[in-house]
């Protein structure tokens, strides 16, 4: 029973970190250099779950943990602005400038998918909860 | 020794709860991983494991010819479904439907606090039966 507060606990950590970098990639929409000050637009991040054995007793049955962040390789959005400092000097982009490939749309349908399954696993751990609410009252 | 229980319901109920509880910490694991891509939903056989209930019932009610009274104290009455408790299923399709797992876990939590219910309400009664005070 303590198991199934684990596994659930597993998926709320999963979840949050998705939203984490949800964040991340919204609040960097607009973002032209990256960490070390190259001029390269922000690349979009995501996360790719994967089920882990580890947090449960039971065999066969399992939580889920990130396993990793990727990050996107798509191509950066173009604009013309030949004054921006930033501009491209040459080549086949002269003149544009190269910013990052994020939907608003897209990362915000993905915000609440995360919130959603955040909110199925809270309704589980109710539910075990009340299991061991109900098992203990046989004593009690 | 003689197991005054074996002649109550308790061991099936006992069985039942337990079966309910391994089956929620499965369920729990579907409900964790559902954006976990290429994740197959996992379930314990409720039918398997009625069956064998149902049949260890049947077992203690009319024992077998060859089979004294004496041995049926030692036996355990309940090792069929403690057995069918070990196989986990795991179904075909790919995507986990959740309205079905939340469904699954409410009937589950039910069937659970049903068999809990019954075995307070045992209890109670060995308890009237001990105290000869009706």
């Amino acid at each position: 029973m303590i198991s199934a507060l684990d596994i659930s606990t597993s998926a709320l950590v999963a979840q949050r970190v998705r939203l984490n970098t949800i964040s991340g990639n919204i609040a960097n929409m607009s973002s032209l250099k990256d960490e070390n000050g190259n001029a390269t637009p922000y690349k979009g991040r995501s996360v790719v779950f994967q089920t882990d054995e580890s947090v449960s007793t039971n065999p066969g049955v399992s939580g889920v943990k990130v396993d990793s962040i990727e990050i996107s390789d798509a191509e950066p959005i173009y604009r013309y602005q030949p004054q921006h400092p930033l501009a491209i000097k040459e080549g086949k982009y002269q003149g544009y400038v190269a910013y990052p490939n994020i939907d608003m749309t897209t990362q915000m349908v993905d915000a609440l998918e995360a919130t959603r399954s955040y909110e199925a696993n809270i309704g589980v751990m109710e539910i075990t909860k009340n299991l061991g609410r109900e098992s203990l009252s046989i004593i009690a | 020794m003689l197991n005054i229980f074996n002649q109550t319901a308790l061991p099936a109920l006992e069985q039942s709860a337990i079966f309910a509880q391994r089956r929620h910490n499965v369920l729990a694991g579907n409900m964790a991983n559902i954006d976990t891509p290429g994740y197959q939903a996992r379930d314990l056989s409720t039918d398997e494991f009625q069956t064998a209930l149902s049949e260890a019932i049947e077992a203690t009610r009319n024992p077998s010819p060859g089979y004294s009274s004496g041995d049926a104290a030692d036996i355990d009455p309940m090792d069929g479904p403690r057995r069918a408790m070990e196989n986990l299923l795991y179904h075909d399709g790919s995507e986990i439907n959740l309205e079905r797992q939340v469904t699954e876990i409410a009937k589950n939590q039910n069937l659970h606090n049903t068999a809990i219910a019954l075995m307070k309400n045992q209890f109670e009664t060995l308890r009237v039966a001990i105290s000869e005070r009706v």
